[in-house]
């Protein structure tokens, strides 16, 4: 089988699984409630006047989006790698001639199509009941989209395989995750809009890597940003994606000897 | 019949009267259109788990209950334990209606299922044993007067204080049985206790079984796949198939009544094979001639004279006489019922796994 | 007093389990704290912006984070482990063990296991709303805090008896794991005062699934707001979901001993 068959055929496996596996899905879907509370929140501070560029209809938009965002980009691959170190069946994937992390970026991969499926639905609410005048207007915003997702994508696997990775050398590994997502939780824009932040913040807000995993799509999309803040943060958004992954690969293969020499 | 068993139950530890298990399932086949047409007319299927079997169980008795899979033994042991209320007839045990679940009830019963454990996987088995003495009231220095005996009679001194995730599974076996035992039930359900144990292990539970039994005069009831468990430890036993009861007795007589003959093996010595011609007239069949060995099955009186002969003309390096193996007792038992049943029913094959009726709602 | 006695017991089996993993415990604890300290930054930046959201001053506001963070500890450390134990145990089919014991089986599968390193929760709960009190100033009187505290009792018992409810779904084949997944993610929303929600999530929120009662009722009695109207639907509420969820546990037993198999 040449490379691209073999890319492909685990693709459509994947899908054919994320399909059996829609019933989770689904109900991951409707636990992605966070960014809704926020909203509500917000959305009830603006009823006495808006904050900063935000009214009530900017904060709807915003965190509907984030919810876009976070369906699309969302993974599992920590917890599968961990749960597979811990039970030994990382051993099965390491006899097939394809580099663990390949595969899961495959499953990764095969199942946005029903991702895609499961957020139009929420796109088309959205757009029904705000219109169209809260997001940008400027193609190119649109065209770059795309590749501001996949980039955010890229974070999150990097670093949930960076964590994965590190259950080959330390138990409870996956806690770190949680550390991570607490993080997120208030750097990403995932609970608040980042330029709400007070001024001194920004700069930290910047150079973390949270930003580029959540807000910088939905200010895309938004129109928040001009075309020399767009570049600088494609600049960050690749240059952590680049980051995590060489992290993740090397941490990988020195633990894997560390295994493969205690025997799993 | 509620009169009978009313009265029996103050003698009998169990009275079963007519009790029977019947499932309804919801049958579906493969396919969408199946599956559409099930949305209007459901098919449902009664599986007779059990089909209606009486016994009596005295106080102390020593009972096994053996059948192929699916024959209805494990849902038996549940109803007696009350986890399965049944479909008709009545069980009485300990002058309890065990689908009540009165605590009195349940103070007198334990079980222990081979394949489901009740210790705390992580937690020392003693911690297990303190949580029980809790559940059940048992006093402190009672507890530790019961504990002491059975740490003593199962040699678990040193294992029960380690994780249970540690142990071996016979010492986790060891340490079930005493977390069960806690309580000193005067019945003891037992399904599979000595599954997946090596040979010496299940002899082990098997000398401490008969022991408790002993001692304390509990009554014990036994499924196992082992013939050899309820060889050694049931007096009686119960068969069942396809939800009924088809045997009740004690293994000897099953065996005297099945197969009474003698099985006789001789080995002859190494250079010398089976001379094809032998053999030893109406007395008895030679049932397998394979190289140095010859069997033969032949009626218990005429044992001796067959082995004469054969001292006399065959140059015999070992020989031995037993009984024809349970397992091969129990195996013409179930072809006996089966041809039993399709004698009465020529429209069922003799091999359905369980008898179906379909219905429709 | 024999089911107290039973309870220690069952408590002390947690203890010695959180000891064997005492790093797992500490670990659990520290999470525990930072995402409080997470949950709070953006509060804190919009209090900044504002002095009052729905009415909701920024300390009155910090009394009903302070109730979802106790309560959050009470829902994981003693509602949840117990409930995913026993839906193990009817995968198992080690259930049976707990049938047989001559207790209430609904009390000895709630009381199977804690999670104690959520006491962190509980006490930073607590620590909040002491904080947002002496903020504000005004320390309430015996009898609203007595008032609180039963308040408080009643969104325990109504947490608690959502998830039996969730838990009799396990029964009859129902991947209740997402459910209950489903359930904490909902429970999210009573993080914030009830007053800024609005229309039909208003609506659920106070008569599907009670979130209002559990915290902002509270925080309410502790501020000497609540009328007494309110206190009374909300008793009358715990009470009512206390008595569904055990029909449904009483049903769900009934069901599995005597169809199931």
């Amino acid at each position: 089988m040449s490379r691209k068959e073999k890319l492909f055929a685990m693709v459509r496996i994947g899908f054919a699984e994320s399909l059996a596996y829609r019933g989770e899905f689904l109900i991951w879907f409707l636990t992605t409630n966070m960014p809704l509370v926020m909203m509500l929140l917000w959305m009830a501070v603006a009823k006495d006047g808006p904050v900063g560029r935000f009214g009530t209809r900017e904060f709807a938009a915003y965190f509907l989006t984030t919810v876009v965002v976070r369906l699309l980009t969302g993974a599992w691959v920590a917890w599968q790698l961990t749960m597979e170190i811990r039970t030994g069946t990382l051993a099965r994937r390491l006899l097939r001639p394809v580099h663990p992390f390949v595969a899961y970026a495959c499953e990764q991969a095969s199942a946005l199509p029903l991702r895609a499926l499961t957020v139009a639905p929420l796109v088309v609410i959205i757009l029904l009941t705000l219109g169209t005048d809260l997001f940008s207007s400027e193609l190119s915003h649109w065209v770059v989209f795309p590749l501001a997702l996949a980039g955010a994508l890229c974070i999150r696997l990097g670093v949930m395989m960076t964590i994965g990775s590190l259950a080959l050398f330390w138990d409870s590994a996956l806690s770190l995750y949680d550390a991570w997502l607490a993080l997120f939780f208030v750097f990403s824009g995932y609970t608040i809009p980042l330029e709400l932040f007070p001024a001194w913040i920004q700069p930290l807000v910047n150079w973390l890597p949270f930003r580029y995993m959540m807000s910088f799509p939905v200010e895309i999309v938004m129109g928040h940003l001009d075309g020399r803040q767009l570049l600088v943060a494609f600049v960050y958004q690749w240059g952590y994606a680049l980051l995590f992954s060489v992290l993740a690969l090397t941490i990988f293969r020195r633990g894997l000897k560390r295994y493969a020499a205690f025997g799993g | 019949m509620t009169i009978l068993s009313d009265t029996a139950s103050v003698s009998h530890a169990i009275v079963a009267n007519d009790l029977a298990k019947h499932y309804r399932v919801h049958r579906r086949e493969a396919g969408i259109s199946a599956a559409l047409r099930s949305l209007f007319a459901r098919r449902f299927e009664t599986i007779r788990a059990v089909d209606g079997i009486s016994f009596a169980i005295d106080p102390g008795e020593r009972v096994g209950f053996l059948g192929p899979n699916g024959a209805g033994k494990t849902t038996t042991i549940k109803m007696m334990a009350g986890l399965l209320h049944p479909t008709t007839g009545t069980v009485t045990v300990a002058g309890h209606r065990p689908a009540a679940r009165h605590h009195d009830f349940l103070r007198a019963i334990t079980l222990v299922a081979g394949q489901k454990q009740q210790l705390f996987w992580d937690l020392p088995p003693v911690d297990t044993f303190e949580l029980n003495r809790a559940i059940y009231d048992v006093p402190r220095a009672e507890y530790r007067q019961r504990l002491d005996e059975l740490v003593g009679l199962l040699e678990i001194e040193s294992v029960m204080q380690k994780p249970t995730r540690q142990l071996s599974l016979g010492e986790r076996m060891k340490c079930e049985l005493a977390a069960a035992l806690i309580h000193r039930p005067a019945l003891l359900f037992l399904d599979e206790p000595t599954i997946g144990l090596d040979i010496a292990m299940q002899a082990t539970i098997r000398r401490f079984i008969a022991d408790y039994n002993a001692r304390h005069g509990a009554s014990v009831l036994l499924t196992s796949h082992y013939m050899a468990d309820v060889a050694a430890l049931c007096p009686r036993v119960i068969v069942i198939d396809h939800g009924t009861i088809i045997y009740d007795g004690t293994l000897e007589a099953l065996a005297q009544q099945l197969r009474p003959e003698k099985r006789i093996e001789l080995r002859l010595t190494a250079t010398a094979n089976a001379p094809s011609a032998w053999d030893c007239g109406d007395r008895g069949r030679i049932v397998e001639r394979e190289g140095t060995r010859i069997v033969i099955q032949a009626p218990q009186g005429v044992v001796k004279e067959i082995l004469a002969q054969a001292i006399d003309e065959l140059p015999i390096n070992d020989l031995t006489v037993a009984d024809a193996p349970l397992e091969e007792v129990l195996g013409a038992l179930f072809d006996k019922a089966a041809a039993d049943r399709q004698a009465r029913d020529p429209d069922q094959t003799a091999d359905t796994g369980k008898s179906v009726a379909i219905e429709k709602r | 007093m024999g089911y107290l006695r039973l309870l220690i017991q069952q408590l002390r089996m947690s203890i010695l389990l959180a000891l064997q993993y005492r790093l797992d415990f500490v670990v659990g604890a520290l999470l525990s704290l930072i995402w409080i300290a997470a949950a709070l930054v953006p509060l804190v930046v919009l209090f900044s912006q504002r002095s009052a959201v729905a009415g909701w001053r920024w300390h009155e506001a910090l009394i009903v984070v302070g109730f979802f963070t106790a309560l959050k500890g009470v829902l994981d450390g003693a509602i949840r482990p117990a409930l995913q134990d026993v839906v193990e145990r009817i995968r198992l089919g080690t259930l049976d063990y707990v049938l047989i014991k001559p207790a209430d089986a609904q009390f000895l599968v709630s009381t199977t296991r804690f999670e104690l390193f959520r006491v962190v929760d509980v006490v930073a709960g607590i620590a909040l709303v002491v904080i947002a009190l002496a903020y504000g100033g005004h320390w309430p009187s015996a009898a609203a805090i007595a008032l609180c505290l039963l308040l408080l009792f009643a969104a325990a018992l109504i947490l608690y008896a959502i998830w039996i409810m969730v838990l009799c779904l396990a029964f009859i084949a129902v991947k209740v794991d997402n459910l209950s997944f489903l359930f904490a993610s909902i429970y999210d929303a009573a993080r914030w005062p009830a007053g800024i929600y609005r229309g039909v999530v208003s609506f659920v929120f106070t008569f599907v699934i009670p979130l209002a009662v559990m915290t902002t009722y509270p925080a309410l009695a502790l501020l000497e707001r609540l009328s007494a109207q309110r206190t009374l639907s909300a008793l009358a509420t715990a009470l009512v979901f206390a008595l569904l969820a055990r029909v449904a546990w009483l049903a769900s037993i009934r069901r599995y001993t005597s169809a199931g198999g």
